[in-house]
């Protein structure tokens, strides 16, 4: 069967071109190595946290500064999207994610980012939150209580106290036994959050804060608030407990991260798109054609336990991501390649031109800030920017023209080329083939 | 010591960037203590394990059941589940292989035993006492799903049976039955005869050995290694020949695939060319469908069925499809199970020390089931032991999805398992 749009990458660049294709009425498919990048991340929507060259002071409203954006990168995705339709996009996530229960909310102040703590108590620049994490705003004043479990090798609640308290913020650590939540001697965030589907779970967590808990305070908890039944798990806690709580992202893997992508990746089932994880691309196939430029995709094969498996499809979006997400790889003398097309890329192709010498510096380093070149439609474009073939396209993390971890941009960048990109395919008058 | 080398995984391991996405999903860790995850056992443990090492391998690693979901969701491609498979022959070779693991490696040789005298052999394994006895004395669990001997004869005798009605055809296609329809149930070949001739192939059904499997899992990989080369001088002239070999467990197939190349580095001499003639039987299937070359006239088939992809079908990397093709049954409606497992992994679950990990990893599957409603009167799934462990945990009978097919064509009678 040959899909209308085949998506590679399963991450939230690549379930959103796929939402949004299927809503649009094409047949799609998401093919995937493995599970996407979500699992690390924070299970925020970060938009714009810093402008290049400007590491210590965070972005107050992201896209009221995209023109400030324009004058160090020029050819980032969102100058070239506008302001009006990042907002755009942004919204349809938020509108989305409301459909899945799973809801998202910005600062009160319109536009404006979020503060929150991190997993070491550092104030994080977020456009959008889960609603389980919006009561850690560090702009409100109640002090905070952080409450960690013993022995959870992957929360500090002293540390990130004692951070929070060095900004400024009014915040103490306290300790619950384990046992209330797990009898394992050996557990995770994901088996905590498991447990915690369960009511009576809840209920004996809610105990536990009622004794540590002092009037006024807001309690900070690691991200383990329920998988299935989160929202459930969260209004009953807060209900139990009478005080604010928040979630703090921990160490990955992360559990917001996996909410997101399995509402994310049950809506697309429901929308009969298949999102076939375990499957690595290794190969493509063209039209023949007597008139050389741009070709045409006719299909992407994956490998399987013995012969490639062909993907035929009218329209392929590539979402694989970069250097972290797997869509790039590199060698040793610091040749680094897009893995499936061999697309090229602006990144550095010497080692030693990989890095500035300080680890820190504030222009960031370049290794990270390559990617695919493509021109306004999201097609991938040579040297000369000639599109390369005329029904490939690219989002998220593989795009050139951004820092995303610098910039604390890499879920805006996702979100936001994921639906542009699959605004020009079905823009794209369909062909008899 | 143990002398194979590591060379087809070792490269992988500096592929692991630790972020634990294996661990999120591992079923076993997620409900004992037992193992501490894929990434703990595997390619962490794994810096410590190259050959010549003084270290045997830490016990936790035989816990990993095999499943291969970490491998399914790792997203940088570490073959976990191999190093955690040569870790266990490591253990095997150093410390010895338990008179329980040979006997559950040994599929075939107890098939055949068994089907001398199948009511006989039913009786001794089955009556209470003696499950007692096998628990106490060599550690079967008492209550793990064993299968019951055939009582109207083996796959193979049925083929002999019924050579003179057999379809003769240009088209010819190789089966490859695995020790399970051959001995326990042979309606599973006679309804992937009926389905592969209905389609107007002559099926081929060549002397053959158990795959290895059971042994490459229990650690055993020296008997293994001389399985897969009976294989491939078994099925090497049909595969020189060009004819495809189709198989109806998934995990036979896996193995003639990719498992026993792959851990026992076996690449030449006519594995590789073995391997490629392979195939799962539904992704053959499939092949036809999109070649136009699948008969689909099938009659309606007015039910709820709930479907588990088993962990081995899955790794094949194919995607789903059995899913694929019952869903173009009239009136089936077939639910697709989420569930990462059903918790046997082949031997494991029957294992005194493992059988209640397999039934806490197998609940995610039996609620599924339950979930589904009262109109759900039986469940599918590809692999023969996953069958055994949903009926053990759900109640309902379990069908292979070519038995469904099998029904589909009007060829077979689903509740007797009987070709009409």
């Amino acid at each position: 069967m040959t899909v209308d749009l085949l998506v590679i990458g399963a991450g939230l660049s690549g379930l959103m071109a796929a939402v949004s294709a299927a809503n649009h009425g094409l047949r799609v498919k998401v093919i995937a190595k493995g599970m996407g990048a979500l699992h690390w991340s924070a299970g925020t929507v970060d938009v714009l946290g810093y402008l290049p060259e400007r590491a210590s002071e965070p972005v107050d409203a992201p896209l009221a500064r995209l023109s400030q954006l324009a004058t160090t990168r020029p050819d980032h995705p969102y100058v070239r999207l506008g302001s009006k339709m990042l907002d755009t996009a942004l919204q349809r996530f938020a509108d989305l994610c409301n459909d899945l229960e799973l809801p998202y909310a910005g600062s009160s102040r319109s536009g404006e980012n979020l503060s929150l703590p991190s997993a070491i108590g550092a104030a994080r620049p977020v456009y959008f939150a889960p609603s389980a994490q919006l009561s850690g705003d560090l702009s409100r004043t109640e002090p905070m209580l952080i409450v960690g479990f013993s022995g959870l090798r992957d929360f500090y609640p002293t540390l990130i106290a004692e951070n929070l308290s060095k900004l400024g913020h009014s915040a103490r650590a306290a300790f619950l036994p384990i046992q209330l939540i797990s009898d394992r001697h050996d557990f995770n965030t994901i088996q905590l959050a498991r447990a915690l589907d369960n009511e009576k779970c809840v209920q004996r967590l809610a105990a536990g804060l009622r004794q540590v808990l002092e009037s006024g305070e807001r309690v900070g908890l690691p991200a383990i608030l329920g998988l299935e039944n989160h929202t459930a798990a969260l209004a009953y806690l807060q209900k139990q407990v009478n005080a604010p709580i928040f979630e703090i992202p921990t160490l990955p893997p992360s559990v917001p991260g996996i909410r997101l992508t399995t509402a994310l990746r049950r809506y697309l089932e429901q929308k009969g798109v298949r999102v076939e994880i375990g499957m690595e691309a290794i190969d493509f196939s063209v039209r023949q054609s007597p008139i050389p430029n741009p070709q045409s995709l006719t299909s992407v094969s994956t490998a399987t336990s013995a012969r490639p498996l062909e993907h035929r499809a009218r329209h392929i979006l590539l979402a694989s991501g970069g250097l972290l997400g797997g869509g790039f790889d590199s060698d040793a003398n610091g040749r680094v390649w897009e893995t499936i097309f061999d697309l090229p890329l602006t990144t550095p192709q010497v080692r030693s031109d990989w890095f500035r010498p300080k680890f820190l510096d504030p222009a960031g380093q370049p290794v990270f800030q390559g990617g695919i070149a493509v021109n306004r439609h999201f097609q991938p474009v040579s040297d000369s920017g000639q599109p390369l073939f005329d029904n490939l396209w690219v989002c998220g993390g593989a795009l050139a023209g951004t820092d995303p971890i610098r910039e604390r941009s890499l879920e805006g960048v996702a979100i936001s080329t994921a639906i542009a990109a699959s605004q020009q395919i079905f823009s794209v008058p369909t062909q008899t083939t | 010591m143990f002398t194979e080398s590591w060379l087809s995984v070792g490269p992988s391991l500096d592929e692991c960037i630790k972020c634990n996405i294996c661990t999120s999903y591992c079923p076993v860790s997620a409900v004992t203590d037992r193992f501490p995850g894929p990434k703990y056992a595997g390619p962490q443990a794994q810096r410590f394990r190259e050959n010549g090492q003084v270290q045997t391998p830490d016990d936790s690693v035989d816990y990993c059941s095999g499943c291969r979901v970490c491998n399914e969701v790792c997203p940088t491609g570490v073959k976990i589940a191999e190093m955690n498979a040569r870790a266990r022959a490591q253990i095997a070779s150093d410390k010895g292989i338990p008179i329980r693991n040979r006997l559950l490696g040994r599929n075939e040789l107890l098939g055949k035993v068994g089907s001398i005298a199948p009511s006989l052999a039913n009786f001794g394994l089955h009556n209470p006492a003696s499950r007692v006895l096998a628990e106490k004395v060599v550690g079967i669990a008492r209550e793990a799903p064993l299968p019951r001997w055939s009582r109207d004869g083996t796959f193979g005798a049925w083929m002999k049976r019924t050579a003179n009605r057999r379809l003769k055809s240009e088209k010819k296609v190789v089966y490859f039955h695995g020790c399970a329809t051959m001995y326990y149930e042979p309606y599973i070949g006679r309804a992937a005869v009926a389905v592969l001739e209905h389609n107007g192939y002559e099926v081929i059904v060549p002397s053959q050995n158990c795959c290895g499997l059971p042994m490459l899992s229990n650690g055993e990989f020296g008997a293994a290694r001389h399985y897969h080369e009976n294989n491939i001088r078994k099925l090497g002239d049909y595969v020189d020949a060009g004819y495809d070999i189709v198989g109806t467990s998934t995990s036979c197939t896996l193995t003639l695939k990719e498992e026993a190349p792959d851990l026992l580095d076996m690449h030449e001499g006519g594995a590789h060319e073995l391997k490629m003639a392979v195939w799962d039987i539904f992704e053959w299937l499939r092949e036809r469908l999109e070649l136009g070359e699948l008969s689909i006239d099938f009659a309606r088939l007015d039910m709820v069925l709930p479907y588990h992809a088993p962990c081995q079908g899955r790794a094949h990397r194919v995607g789903k499809p059995a899913l694929q093709i019952m869903a173009l049954i009239p009136e089936l409606d077939v639910r697709e199970s989420r569930a990462r497992c059903c918790g046997i992994a082949g031997t494991y679950g029957y294992k005194v020390e493992k059988y209640q990990i397999a039934m806490d990893v197998g609940e995610e599957l039996i609620s599924y089931v339950r979930e589904q409603g009262a109109r759900v009167e039986m469940t599918a799934c590809d692999s023969e032991t996953c069958r055994w462990q949903l009926e053990h945990g759900s109640g309902h009978p379990s069908r292979h999805p070519i038995e469904i097919l099998a029904a589909a064509y009007g060829l077979y009678d689903l509740e007797h398992r009987l070709l009409i």
